[in-house]
């Protein structure tokens, strides 16, 4: 696998989409207009999402430039460590739109202003500054072109130095990460316990709009949803830790890495879902009612995708070391 | 303390060995992956059922929810069998530690509840979705916590063995 290739070729999403996502925001509360308000909490939930791989790739192009003459580790362990902060806000930003989506749905006009809005206003604007930074301190490492002397480190601002000072050093968090067994033991349970929540709940709204249990009505089901929510989020903060603290064991893994392609291919999924009209036709379906055969194609899909999560999930011990790289 | 030898005869065997030493994708982890499809059914349906019961989407008629007990039991009949599968493949490592017999000890208490549910609350036809949740609070408030126990102590097996295989 050529990890330097995709980490690239995914690297400007996260950055230029949040920023993109965050003028819109703007426009949106200055336009009052809550369609494109919608639009770009949409943006940054997506930009969340390809953030993570974005972010896992890194390891692998570190990996591959390593002992490439005139590369510096300091200037990747730097970049690593923006990365990281960069992440946390990131994730935070796309939780929080996704609240404000569930809070607003139904009501495509402007509603009123709330904690959540203000939430993600903050918050999207210190990861877009954050983004940023990630960008210059990636760029640094291999584009000598850009930098103006030799010692890019030693020219940085003052506002980046603050920022450095709240980003963890990758090694000493690694090493956090893995030091007890129980902490790690702890995020493995409650990776299992979000596995459960996720699949009860979507599973079960999954399996009522492909025809089973029609007794159940489908719009209440769909209350569950900020439950899987919660339980998405809890797997994806401890994947990510765990990632962090074993990034060359997940690296070089077959399974972690078409598990993390499947989690890809449900945002997408969900996005269908929402935005075909495959919602709307499911959503005032009572007891005893069929589904359109797009609601129980993206159900159908949704359910596959799930349980191929958990296969590559279970299937990434014994695939360790599978990915080769061009050394 | 030496363990009980028997243990090392399971070991011995060809369907033990094979299924701990199978470089097949089909051997070890495919039992787990299928433990893991039993535990989101079980786990996963009992939590819909006592999230509801706890007054989480009200919408949700509590009455056809009894349909889930069945996918329950399946999970249960899934866990079962791999459970078995699990620890012939490694019995000096399951059966010598503690934490495995507290699971054991948790999901009997969980089962216990889930079969309340059932028997106490859905299978009475009498109460009305008021009295259903009044009835069923408690009964829900154990089973979602039983159920977190069970799978902590099952991901604690990993972590707490104190021989993987019998020692020679």
């Amino acid at each position: 696998m050529n990890f330097p290739h995709l980490h690239l070729l995914l690297n400007h999403f996260p950055i230029i989409g949040t920023i993109v996502g965050l003028g819109l925001f703007l426009v949106s509360l200055v336009g009052k207009n809550g369609d494109l308000r919608r639009a770009s909490l949409i943006i940054f939930a997506a930009m969340a999402l390809v953030a993570i791989p974005t972010f896992f790739t890194g390891t692998g192009a570190h990996g591959a430039i390593r002992k490439t003459p005139g590369v510096s580790e300091a200037l990747i362990e730097r970049h690593q460590g923006s990365a990281m902060l960069a992440l946390l806000f990131m994730e935070i930003t796309g939780a929080l739109s996704l609240v404000e989506l569930w809070k607003s749905q139904g009501s495509s006009r402007q509603s009123g202003w709330n904690w959540t809005l203000s939430a993600v206003l903050l918050f999207s604007i210190v990861t877009s500054g954050l983004m940023m930074r990630v960008g210059n301190t990636g760029g640094d490492i291999r584009h000598p072109e850009i930098g103006s002397g030799s010692d890019v480190a030693a020219e940085e601002s003052a506002l980046s130095k603050l920022v450095e000072r709240f980003e963890p050093s990758p090694g000493k968090f690694a090493e956090l990460m893995t030091a007890s067994k129980w902490w790690w033991a702890f995020m493995m349970d409650m990776h299992f316990v979000g596995l459960a929540l996720v699949i009860g709940t979507v599973g079960l709204l999954d399996v009522r709009i492909l025809g089973f249990l029609k007794q159940i009505p489908i719009a209440p089901l769909h209350r569950l949803i900020p439950w899987a929510m919660l339980g998405f989020g809890l797997n994806l903060v401890t994947g990510i830790l765990a990632f962090t603290g074993m990034d060359q064991y997940y690296t070089y893994d077959w399974a972690f890495w078409l598990k993390i392609f499947a989690i890809m291919l449900l945002g997408l999924n969900v996005a269908a879902f929402y935005l075909t009209g495959a919602f709307k036709s499911v959503e005032s379906l009572g007891a005893g009612d069929d589904a359109p055969p797009l609601a129980k194609f993206i159900a159908g899909t949704s359910l596959f995708l799930w349980l191929a999560v958990i296969t590559l999930g279970r299937y990434i011990q014994p695939f360790a070391d599978t990915v080769s790289v061009h050394k | 303390m030496v363990p009980p030898s028997f243990l090392q005869t399971i070991e011995e065997t060809g369907f033990s060995t094979w299924l701990r030493e199978s470089e097949s994708p089909f051997a070890f982890y495919f039992i787990l992956l299928f433990h893991t499809f039993g535990l989101a059914l079980l786990v996963g349906a009992n939590a819909v059922v006592d999230l509801r019961l706890l007054g989480v989407a009200r919408a949700i008629p509590l009455a056809p929810l009894k349909q889930l007990f069945r996918p329950m039991w399946v999970g249960f009949a899934i866990n079962a069998v791999t459970g078995i599968l699990l620890v012939i493949a490694y019995p000096t490592k399951s059966l010598t530690n503690w934490d495995f017999y507290v699971k054991l000890t948790i999901i009997g208490f969980a089962m216990w509840v889930m079969y309340r549910l059932k028997r106490e609350i859905f299978d009475d036809a009498s109460l009305d979705e008021t009295s259903m949740m009044a009835k069923g609070a408690s009964l829900a408030k154990w089973s979602l916590v039983l159920w977190f126990g069970a799978i902590s102590a099952g991901r604690l097996l990993a972590y707490t063995y104190k021989y993987l295989t019998f020692p020679s």
